[in-house]
């Protein structure tokens, strides 16, 4: 399983309305909820923030990838968020964050869990890349975008 | 005339496609009497890759990296089980590396007549970098590669023999 069958429209969300980071957070969980994603969103919470504290998912140029071995789904889940005016998200580089990638795992999906997460940073390599996916205007932009 | 299909190596990458694919490279090598493989690749590359970019802490690199190597051990037993009941000899292998050069190599090494593979991404994207591991396998292999589709057909077949 690798990151373009994970990619779904509706797990999208252009432009995000969060000014923090819990707020981000709470914000792609929201949205994975909202989509029947979650088995337990408290769970999902709670994992994504304990990954977090031990060291910020927060990289360089803008690129955040939340992420977390969780019970509280039962399949990997990816969601995608494009912030416009960025956020602090205690990155590497202490540069606003735009681009998120939130993506939940199942304690028994490791692989495919870490060949989802190496596809991302293959993406997010290419500074153009990034650049088209932070002009994209909608969710149905981004699909384009990766389709092309 | 000898078969053509002496060696076959299935890859199990713990997916329901890729366990369909053991099932039917099982009633191919009893059908052909042919040698079979089992091989899992713990994607070794892409952890590293990961720590590389940052993305994964050292101690989160360790834990997945068991967690894979388990997976491994699981879905190998778990295929070894399948061959048994058709008794069909099979033998398990789990390498490290970049999964595609992994199944090249040992291919390459060990002469296999046949790979079989659970399944191909869809057409979704041209982007090189999007082509998951199996994709990339079938297009570096040098030997013939079977794509398993129609699981319920395959379940059938498996039943039957």
């Amino acid at each position: 399983m690798g990151f373009l069958e994970l990619l779904d429209k509706c797990l999208i969300k252009i432009p995000l309305e969060a000014h923090s980071k819990q707020a981000l957070i709470e914000e792609l969980l929201d949205l994975m909820d909202k989509n029947k994603k979650l088995l337990d969103r408290e769970m999902a919470f709670h994992d994504v923030l304990k990954r977090e504290a031990l060291c910020s998912t927060g990289l360089e140029r803008g690129i955040a990838i939340p992420h977390a071995k969780t019970s509280s789904v039962d399949d990997i889940v990816l969601a995608v968020g494009i912030s416009e005016k960025g956020i602090d998200y205690d990155a590497m580089d202490g540069l606003p964050s735009s681009l998120f990638f939130m993506i939940l795992a199942p304690p028994d999906k490791s692989g495919p869990h870490v060949e989802v997460l190496s596809d991302i940073a293959k993406m997010t390599k290419s500074e153009s890349m990034c650049r088209l996916l932070r002009s994209s205007k909608n969710a149905d932009e981004v699909i384009q975008l990766f389709e092309d | 005339m000898n078969s053509p299909i002496n060696k076959i190596l299935v890859y199990i990458d713990g997916s329901e496609l890729s366990l369909t694919a053991a099932m039917y490279a099982i009633t191919l090598a009893k059908t052909l009497d042919s040698e079979l493989t089992a091989l899992y690749v713990v994607n070794t590359r892409a952890l590293n890759d990961l720590v590389s970019a940052r993305i994964f802490l050292a101690e989160e690199e360790m834990d997945y990296h068991k967690d894979i190597e388990q997976d491994a051990e699981r879905y190998l037993k778990h295929v070894a089980k399948l061959a048994d009941k058709k008794e069909v000899r099979l033998i398990t292998k789990s390498l490290s590396g970049t999964v595609h050069r992994e199944i090249k190599n040992e291919i390459k090494e060990n002469d296999y007549d046949l790979l079989v593979l659970g399944g191909i991404s869809n057409i979704r994207s041209r982007r090189d970098e999007l082509f998951n591991e199996t994709d990339r396998a079938m297009r570096s292999v040098k030997c013939p590669v079977l794509i398993v589709k129609d699981e319920e057909s395959v379940w059938d077949l498996y039943d039957n023999l």
